[in-house]
């Protein structure tokens, strides 16, 4: 069992290399166009050019660019960006990082609590009413854009209903941080949280609806039933318990990719300063270190996310222990 | 040679389990261990063994479906062990495959009158009104209706579709089938329709087969001869009523006393085997079957005994024989 | 011990009213195994899985009266049906590898079922399923109970699922082709458990199987059903010697023979088992058989004491 997670964490590490070697190929080594010019932004002086050219090494071979990149990003720390003259890119990831981790993660719990429960109260009351209207809320759920109803959210807790007792609490928009006062952390992100989870609660609900209902009707529930199990502890301990499987799969993607900047919409609205907005921002200025080194960030996070999701594979599925 | 329609000679299947980076490594299954048998025209050899024994996978090797890892295959004076795609062509006309279940090799949205035309239309240049001749001359052949020509395949019963499948894989006059466990999905009220049915085509178009099956009274009832495999080789080799009678060796006499008798006066010595088929990942030494053998001495876990000829045209391979009678 | 009479299972289907069972009645005694034998379709299994009341799918009509230990259950409460289920009725099924939930381990599993129905400790119950383990010979029992069911081999599945169906003494034991998926070689292994497990525990077995050969070397009675209806029964020794029904008697007769002289040609039943959707008046068999009469357009009773058989040609000469 160890040696199967370390083989996974070895095979992460080789896969996030490879992606660095890809990302930085796909920056700095497409033919036809000058790195340079690229990172020193629109209308650069000759002078800027040349200190670009210097500071990323572009007079050397291409390894050794990619051994600088990497040195910048991940050892000194000390990457510029050159559109936002002479701005650390390493610290202004690094800002970044608790404010969507604090998003996502807080809306993970959410989506993950409320989608097993929704998931499962649909499937034990199959085609009934409870049912129907649970599935239909899902929907409802899963299709609204998110900037809409973020959007919807601000109106209400904002300004409409802002100075009712309902929403008085609600702070302005914004992020504060956890370590300034708790409180205030919680407070601001309880509206982003909701809305972010929304979507996924729909979206997981349904599907571990089906996966719940494809597993009832396994030989092993036959067993179970056989056994003279009341149909509570069947669904909960026998039909869930297998249809977690997939659930975590789609989690450990879904996950990844927001803490990724999959946010963005979200940060945008509630004013949040994630990834996902610093991303954002950077592409509308063409800044290519912090584009560079957020696209970088996300990929590790979707590969690290997929590891995690693989390791929990091996507590959940015993058969996945011995291959 | 020139007797033989088919020549086997050392014939290795190895499949690969596992991966390089798992704690056990790269393991390899011998799911066929050197095998070599000859099947001379118009007869059935009945391949027969527990899962797991390789008779399967032979039929597949012999089928050419697989690539054999070592070993020569001669089939009507051709080598055709290392036929690429290409080749493998004009010898899908002449060596066909009937498998378990025919719906799965039926494609559900074609009529069965264009199932049956597609090798047809693959393998000749016959025109279209020839074809539609040739289909209810099939149907014909397999006890199917003229009308059934024009539906699909799930408007059948499981005994129909199997004879749609035999009437496809007839289709280009083939001189041999390779049948993998050709009634073993089929009711036992059923069976029989298509035992008969493949008996009376092999009189009658003069076909070889090769009888894959673990249902031992079926092969028993279609074989002229017998190979009894475990592990991945052959054990026993001989004429199907011979070997019934007096099997020579521990596993096959232990197979045949398995097979429970539909009558309940029938006097038997039965000889319950204990224990499981053991791991082909990680076979025995020695002989293959000594873990589970009632009659094992020393010599049968360090030396592997050959597969020897013996009178009446039957093979065994062990170094304990049992006597006849 | 079971008693089962005039039950009649429905199926509402897209095609229409599909009947699987139509008026079967049968008796189990105490200590006997009876022979449950029938081809697919022939509501075999749907019996029994009406005993075990575990027909839950909406679309089913379950009618008649099926007595066990003098109580009836049809119509039982679900909650006081679940109390007998795993208890005194337990039930085993033809595929030991997809049997078992695969996350949980042999021994999980076997306690599980031990403590629904007695009030005992978990680690009471784990010391009574390695007990179990070891009487159904499976080698290391206190290994055993720790392992996950895809660890095992499917001969030492299938002892792990009749381990746990007898974790509670039952005093009915319904096997459903438990033998189909095994190799023969297995098979007689599980046979002739199940003939000692029987023996010791002196439980009813129901054993429903495709295959005559087991039948011959398991069961005291014989039931053999045709399309949703029993065709004939006795005890077995008469089955074999005797067979009556021309249904029973043309599929011994397509068994091909395993001693002495091979036939040319099997005797083959003509023609494939009816569908249940299309109600019809007339023997279900009639089409397929070859001593068909006039009468046969009539659906025969079943009649007779000790050998009863339900064919018109038979009973009226």
């Amino acid at each position: 069992m160890l040696w199967a997670i370390l083989q996974r964490l070895w095979q992460m590490a080789f896969v996030m290399i490879g992606i660095s070697v890809l990302v930085f190929a796909i920056f700095f080594a497409t033919p036809g166009a000058d790195p340079a010019a690229r990172i020193a932004g629109r209308n650069a002086s000759p002078e800027i050019l040349e200190a670009v050219r210097k500071s990323f090494g572009f007079d050397q071979p291409f390894y050794v660019q990619y051994l600088l990149m990497m040195k910048r990003i991940f050892i000194t720390g000390d990457l510029t960006s050159f559109v936002n003259r002479g701005w650390k890119v390493v610290p202004a990831v690094v800002d970044t990082i608790p404010v969507t981790l604090s998003l996502v993660t807080g809306a993970a719990v959410l989506w993950v609590i409320f989608s097993i429960i929704i998931g499962t109260v649909a499937a034990a009351n199959r085609g009934k009413w409870a049912d129907k209207l649970l599935m239909i809320l899902g929907l409802i759920g899963i299709s609204m854009p998110v900037y809409w109803l973020g959007d919807v959210m601000n109106l209400i807790t904002q300004s409409r209903y802002k100075d009712t007792w309902l929403f008085s609490w609600v702070p302005p928009l914004g992020y504060q941080n956890f370590s300034d006062s708790p409180k205030g952390w919680f407070l601001s992100l309880v509206i982003p949280w909701i809305t972010l989870a929304i979507l996924y609660i729909g979206l997981y609900g349904r599907v571990l609806r089906a996966n719940l209902i494809e597993a009832m009707q396994e030989d092993y529930v036959r067993t179970a039933r056989a056994k003279g199990l009341s149909e509570s502890r069947i669904l909960l301990k026998h039909a869930l318990r297998t249809s977690m499987i997939s659930f975590v799969t789609l989690f450990g993607l879904d996950f990844g990719a927001l803490v990724g900047g999959s946010a963005l919409l979200t940060e945008v609205v509630f004013d949040l300063h994630g990834v996902g907005k610093l991303t954002y921002d950077a592409l509308k200025n063409l800044d290519l270190p912090i584009i560079m080194t957020t696209v970088l960030y996300a990929s590790f996070f979707v590969v690290a996310a997929n590891a995690l999701v693989d390791i929990a594979y091996v507590f959940l599925d015993p058969r996945v222990r011995q291959s | 040679m020139a007797d033989f329609l088919y020549v086997a000679r050392n014939v290795s299947k190895h499949f690969f389990v596992g991966s390089r980076f798992s704690s056990q490594g790269l393991r390899t299954v011998h799911a066929v261990d050197d095998v070599s048998l000859e099947i001379s025209q118009g007869e059935t050899l009945g391949l027969v063994g527990e899962s797991g024994c390789g008779k399967s996978t032979l039929g597949r090797c012999l089928a050419r479906l697989y690539d054999v890892t070592y070993g020569a295959l001669n089939f009507d004076g051709k080598d055709i062990a290392g036929l690429s795609n290409r080749g493998l062509r004009p010898l899908r006309a002449k060596l066909q495959m009937v498998f378990q279940d025919p719906s799965a090799s039926l494609n559900p949205r074609r009529r069965v009158k264009d199932l049956i035309a597609e090798p047809l239309r693959i393998h000749t240049r016959m025109t279209k009104p020839q074809i539609a001749v040739r289909v209810a001359e099939l149907l014909n052949e397999v006890g199917l209706l003229p009308d059934h020509a024009e539906r699909f395949p799930h408007e059948f019963s499981g005994g129909q579709r199997q004879r749609i499948g035999i009437a496809r894989a007839i289709a280009l006059n083939p001189k041999m089938l390779i049948l993998d466990e050709p009634v073993s999905a089929l009711d036992v009220s059923v069976q029989a329709q298509i035992v008969n049915l493949l008996a009376g085509l092999q009189e009658k178009l003069g076909l070889t087969y090769v009888f894959v099956a673990h249902d031992l009274s079926v092969v028993r009832q279609v074989s002229t001869r017998i190979a009894v495999m475990y592990l991945g080789s052959i054990v026993e080799i001989g004429p199907a009523e011979d070997i019934f009678a007096n099997p020579r060796h521990p596993y096959t006499q232990a197979l045949i006393s398995a097979v429970p008798e539909p009558d309940p006066s029938a006097k038997r010595n039965r000889i319950i085997l204990q224990g499981d088929v053991p791991s082909p990942v990680n076979p025995p030494s020695g002989c293959r079957f000594h873990p589970r053998c009632p009659y094992a001495q020393a010599k049968c876990k360090i030396e592997r005994p050959a597969l020897l000829a013996e009178a009446k045209g039957r093979q065994v391979a062990c170094h304990f024989p049992l006597s006849n009678g | 011990m079971l008693s089962v009479r005039d039950l009649c299972v429905s199926f509402r289907t897209e095609q229409g009213v599909l009947r699987a069972i139509d008026h079967v009645s049968f008796d189990v005694e105490a200590g006997e195994i009876l022979g449950v034998v029938g081809e697919s379709g022939s509501g075999k299994t749907v019996s029994l899985l009406a005993v075990m009341g575990l027909i839950n799918d909406p679309n089913a009509t379950v009618t008649g009266s099926i007595r066990f230990k003098g109580r009836e259950l049809v119509g039982l409460k679900p909650s006081d049906l679940r109390k007998l289920r795993g208890r005194d009725m337990a039930m085993i099924f033809q595929d030991p590898m997809t049997a078992l939930t695969p996350v949980y381990t042999i021994g999980t599993q076997i306690a599980e079922q031990i403590t629904t129905h007695q009030n005992i400790s978990k680690r009471a119950a784990l010391d009574r399923a390695v007990q179990l383990l070891a009487e159904v010979n499976i080698p290391k029992p206190e290994e055993a109970i720790s392992r996950y069911p895809h660890q095992l081999s499917g001969g030492m599945r299938q002892r792990a699922v009749i381990a746990m169906a007898l974790s509670n003494n039952p005093s009915l034991l319904i096997a459903d082709e438990p033998t189909t998926a095994l190799d023969v070689t297995v098979q007689a292994q599980i046979l002739d458990l199940v003939r000692k497990l029987q023996r010791e525990h002196k439980s009813s077995v129901v054993f429903i199987t495709h295959d005559m050969g087991v039948i011959a070397e398991i069961a005291d009675h014989v039931m053999v059903m045709y399309a949703g209806r029993i065709a004939e029964r006795a005890n077995k020794a008469e089955i074999f010697r005797r067979p009556l029904h021309p249904y029973t008697r043309a599929l011994l007769d397509s068994i091909p023979p395993l001693r002495g002289p091979r036939p040319p040609r099997l005797r083959a039943i003509p023609g494939a088992p009816p569908s249940l959707l299309h109600r019809t008046e007339a023997c279900a068999f009639a089409p397929r058989c070859a001593k068909k009469i006039e009468i046969c357009s009539l659906k025969p009773a079943l009649r007779g004491t000790e050998h009863e058989v339900a064919c018109h040609v038979v009973n009226h000469g």
